[in-house]
């Protein structure tokens, strides 16, 4: 009987392999033969930011849509981020899988897959200009038109990145503000390692010293865009970065560095447990906060302010950096897809209170002419007042290049200039012209 | 050798012969190919760009961190494990009962994912982990993923922790093939408790000691997980490897022609170092009279 | 006499307790895994043995905690048992077939195909990622299970070793079952394959651990969340649940438990299998 044994777990395994490949293929033709099927429904494939509340809000959207249109399917899912999500849109495209429509599409991504027509001019497509009249976006999506004068692009939330301080930590030293120049920045920095050494740093972030492109929008960009009084850094294929402002961040990081004021390393929520007393926030945070850090009250424990400027520079002209993304329908969708797609943003934004809903669950302030005069957001603003500084300063953020070859332009960033002065093996200046012959030389 | 061996042999064997073709003999040619081009994944055409991809590839400093990163890994992990698996199968060998136990509680961490060790390393040595904590209150702050040298260590000592039960496992039973009389016809010949290791156990325990060196060479140049988890390469280029340097070409930057260039380059660097280190642990057995 | 037995038997002792203690640490990561995923929140990374515990990590990897929305680990977990199951599978099987037709089928081509395989097997595989995945896609098994199996379904250590455990087979038990009218596909399953029980252990507990772990092919080949293996979920999940470890060591105890229970089971049979196999 014994002897049966491996006879027994290998037909098992069989047993387990048929049912394997019948489910694959069935899951194939399920995603891939997407469009019209026999009973005349339309299925679309909808990615979704790998961010809980987003996927949370576009479920719904598609079931409240399903549930009024019969004829359309929408499947939401995240995007895989494997390593990222641009790279796994661009591995879908390359293996034709790619869906009908995604979120989470920032202007240089998309400079990007257009420049090999993976988009489609959504402008062209019937029921635009009612999407942008009816959600009263025509500014906010002005200064997104491609250098061929197509709108690829429809720009779901423009949120100006902020600082937040720990109230708590720095009344403890004697402030009852946080500090806006980089002057009172480094007093600042100097009172808190004199009295905490090594628990406490003002920035604690591992990012800082991370090359990954994106991470550059979250430390460089916020304080150059306030140094520099909102320059554009590169416009098109030409680098315009400002020097005197460049440096000066340089400096001011470098400054930081020398009073070991930064902490670079792997380390879990650090501005949370208070390893940290300054550092980027985004409004997405509020909901991790609400659930793991109850004891964060805004106002009480911390507070939000626009970027620090240098020294002799006025804090109420600080510009920070537009972290803003949006929504692309892709070429390869057939027609009856990309009309359904267009159908279902209309039905989504044509309606104030799901723009508020998005507001509410994500945080992100929806990207619209009107969210500070429009009556759908005030409640949104009353319950969630941290939101505030958010709305206010959309006018004051600067959107990120739309070169196509942005990951590469901000890796440089990250490894000539920024990361090496936050490691202290570049002096700020040399930095600089480092990574300004570098960028010169990729944008050739 | 009749007519109906044949029919049956090729048969039997066409399982492997089919997967040879599709996997080995296509894909090698189409690399080969795709290495002189500039495709990108997504493009409908291939632009022939002839040797453009390997003069580039033997420029770029990250194809050059993944050359010898390869071997500062090497020297980190193979005598750090070689080390450990010898102590731990002497010392199980020692053992007059629980051995199998023991090997089988050793063995274990062979069992673990690379991108769970990764999470359990990061968790042990974040900032504020009670590691560090404890390193600090004695005046040791030690930027663990952050410095070249502690990265390259961190990354060897998860794969020495992973594969040691693994390695003593294989050293156990070359350990046990030896026989006492051979300890009790030395102690007469008076040779020292001291030399017994170096004189009798080592030569004894070659062959089997031979095939741990051997995989762990090998797994030196297919590290993968562990770097890409926890390290991503970095810092700077200090922990990329191979396998991730031609990833990132591939799949995270879309370079295909390009990343098929290191990928050949990666194969030939492979393919002589193996080649040189079974040469070289052959030539050091036999002119120490092991073989 | 009796001084030296004194001596040696706490010389025994001293090497269980070091034995005993280098094994603890050898399995502390694990234990460390099981405790914080089981820990209080508060005591997560902050305690090399948390003490205080709680089922939170695993409701709130279930829920998906304020936000709602759950990401499919038990679709994942399920995916990871049929593509590792099915892979396993097709490589002992084919192992078994090809090593047979190499070990004892004396045909035309049979030293050739032999030393292919040894070659093949230290050839170094990285060179044919990428044009594996195209060929996957091509073929439209891109983000099938089909595309996640075949190509790890022949297994050359498979091969390799089960041909060299079968050359130790004497010729004479198969000549005897021909005899007695045994057809190969009998003989293979009814003869050789029982006489390796230990060693098909071996090599079903190496392969299974090395699928069920694999990240590198089963990250590129899939791209749906409804095709994710645990692995490939669990490596992408770092980033977006950087602020909840908690849940994370739960993910990591459902990847790990498993495939320790299972080689556990088998350890005994394991354990033979080594000691022939590497003889």
């Amino acid at each position: 009987m014994k002897k049966r044994v491996p006879m027994v777990l290998s037909v098992a395994l069989m047993a387990g392999l048929l049912s394997a490949c019948s489910t694959g293929q069935g899951g194939q033709t399920g995603s891939e033969g997407g469009g019209e099927s026999s009973d005349g429904v339309t299925t679309i494939e909808f990615w979704a930011a790998p961010n809980p509340t987003q996927q949370a809000f576009w479920q719904e959207m598609a079931d409240a849509y399903e549930a009024q249109n019969g004829k359309v399917k929408i499947n939401v899912s995240a995007i895989k981020e494997s390593p990222t999500s641009e790279a796994s849109i661009q591995a879908a495209l390359a293996a034709k899988s790619a869906p009908t429509m995604s979120e989470n599409i920032n202007r240089g991504f998309a400079a990007q897959l257009a420049s090999s027509q993976a988009l489609v001019p959504l402008d062209t497509l019937e029921g635009f200009d009612e999407i942008v009249q009816g959600r009263s976006m025509t500014q906010t999506i002005e200064p997104w038109t491609f250098a061929d004068g197509h709108q690829y692009v429809l720009p779901i939330y423009s949120n100006p990145m902020l600082f937040g301080w720990r109230l708590d930590i720095i009344r403890d030293l004697g402030y009852s503000e946080p500090p806006q120049t980089y002057g009172e920045i480094l007093e600042l920095t100097k009172k808190l390692k004199a009295k905490h050494g090594d628990k406490k740093y003002l920035w604690a972030k591992p990012d800082l010293a991370d090359p990954t492109a994106w991470k550059r929008w979250f430390d460089f960009y916020m304080l150059y865009d306030a140094a520099s009084g909102g320059n554009k850094f590169i416009e098109g294929d030409a680098f315009t970065g400002d020097e005197k402002a460049g440096v000066e961040v340089l400096s001011f990081v470098d400054d930081l560095r020398k009073e070991k004021g930064l902490l670079a390393r792997q380390v879990t929520d650090p501005f949370e447990n208070g390893t940290g007393v300054f550092t980027d926030v985004g409004p997405w945070t509020f909901t991790t906060w609400a659930e793991k850090y109850p004891n964060l009250k805004y106002n009480e424990t911390y507070a939000l302010t626009m970027p620090p400027v240098p020294d002799g520079m006025d804090p109420a002209d600080s510009k920070t950096f537009a972290d803003t993304k949006g929504l692309v329908v892709y070429a390869s969708a057939t027609k009856e897809q990309q009309a359904a797609a267009i159908d279902f943003i209309q039905w989504v934004y044509g309606d104030a209170n799901n723009d508020a809903a998005w507001f509410e669950k994500t945080n992100l302030p929806p990207a619209r002419d009107d969210l500070s005069t429009n009556e759908s957001f005030q409640a949104v603003l009353d319950k969630s007042p941290q939101l505030k500084p958010y709305a206010e300063n959309v006018p004051n953020a600067v959107p990120p290049m739309d070169n196509a070859k942005y990951n590469d332009l901000q890796t440089i960033i990250g490894t000539e200039a920024f990361n090496k002065v936050v490691k202290g093996e570049i002096a700020p200046a040399e930095g600089w012209a480092a990574m300004k012959a570098a960028l010169e030389k990729a944008l050739d | 050798m009749d007519q109906r061996n044949n029919k049956l042999g090729w048969l039997f064997a066409s399982p492997y012969l089919i997967y040879s073709l599709l996997f080995f003999f296509i894909p090698l040619i189409w690399s080969i190919f795709l290495s002189v081009t500039d495709w990108d994944l997504i493009a409908p055409t291939f632009n022939v760009v002839g040797f453009e991809n390997f003069l580039e590839a033997l420029r770029s400093p990250s194809v050059h961190a993944a050359f010898w990163n390869t071997y500062k890994f090497m020297m980190i992990f193979v005598p750090l494990v070689t080390a450990l698996a010898i102590g731990v199968a002497v010392l199980v060998h020692g053992l007059p009962r629980f051995k199998g136990l023991f090997l089988i509680g050793f063995f274990l961490p062979y069992l673990s994912s690379g991108v769970v060790s990764a999470l359990i390393v990061k968790g042990l040595l974040s900032y504020t982990s009670p590691v560090n904590e404890f390193l600090r209150g004695i005046g040791l702050d030690i930027n663990w993923l952050g410095s070249p040298l502690s990265a390259l260590f961190v990354v060897g000592l998860i794969l020495a922790w992973k594969f040691t039960g693994y390695y003593a496992l294989i050293l156990t039973s070359g350990l046990e093939s030896i026989d006492k009389e051979v300890y009790e016809a030395a102690a007469i010949d008076g040779v020292k408790d001291g030399q017994r290791f170096w004189r009798i156990t080592l030569p004894l325990l070659y062959p089997s000691l031979y095939t741990t060196l051997i995989l762990g060479f090998g797994v030196t140049f297919g590290i993968f997980t562990e770097v890409y988890q926890l390290t991503g390469g970095g810092p700077g280029n200090a922990t990329n490897t191979w396998q991730m340097e031609i990833f990132k070409q591939a799949f995270s930057n879309m370079q295909v022609g390009y990343a098929s260039a290191v990928a050949l380059l990666a194969s030939v660097a492979t393919f002589i170092s193996i080649f040189a280190i079974r040469k070289i642990l052959e030539i050091w057995g036999k002119r120490n009279g092991w073989v | 006499m009796v001084g030296s037995k004194r001596r040696s038997g706490s010389r025994r002792a001293i090497r269980y307790l070091l034995a005993l203690a280098l094994l603890l640490v050898m399995v502390y990561p694990y234990l460390y895994m099981v405790l914080s995923s089981f820990a209080d929140w508060t005591q997560i990374d902050k305690q090399l043995l948390p003490t205080k515990f709680t089922t939170k990590s695993y409701e709130w990897l279930f829920s998906g905690g304020e936000a709602g929305v759950t990401r499919p680990w038990l679709n994942a977990f399920l995916n990871s048992v049929v593509v590792s199951a099915a892979s396993t599978a097709l490589m002992m099987l084919f192992g078994i077939m090809v090593a047979y037709a190499l070990s004892k089928l004396n045909f035309f081509g049979r030293h050739a195909i032999n030393n292919f395989v040894l070659f093949h097997m230290f050839f170094p595989a990285i060179i044919l990622l990428v044009p594996t995945f195209l060929i996957i896609q091509r073929a439209g098994l891109y983000d099938t299970y089909l595309g996640l199996i075949v190509p790890k379904a022949v297994s050359l250590w498979a091969i390799f070793m089960y041909t060299n455990f079968f050359k130790a087979v004497p010729s004479t038990f198969i000549e005897a079952a021909k005899l007695d009218g045994a057809s190969d596909l009998k003989i293979m399953f009814r003869i050789m394959l029982p006489m390796s029980k230990s060693i098909t252990t071996v090599i079903f507990l190496f392969l299974l651990m090395e699928r069920w772990t694999e990240l590198l092919w089963d990250m590129i080949a899939v791209k749906s969340d409804s095709m994710l293996t645990l692995n490939v979920l669990l490596s992408q999940m770092f980033g977006p649940y950087g602020s909840y470890p908690g849940p994370l060591y739960a993910a990591s105890t459902i990847l790990t438990l498993p495939i320790i229970v299972l080689f556990l089971i088998f350890s005994k049979k394991f354990q033979e299998g080594m000691q022939f196999s590497l003889k």
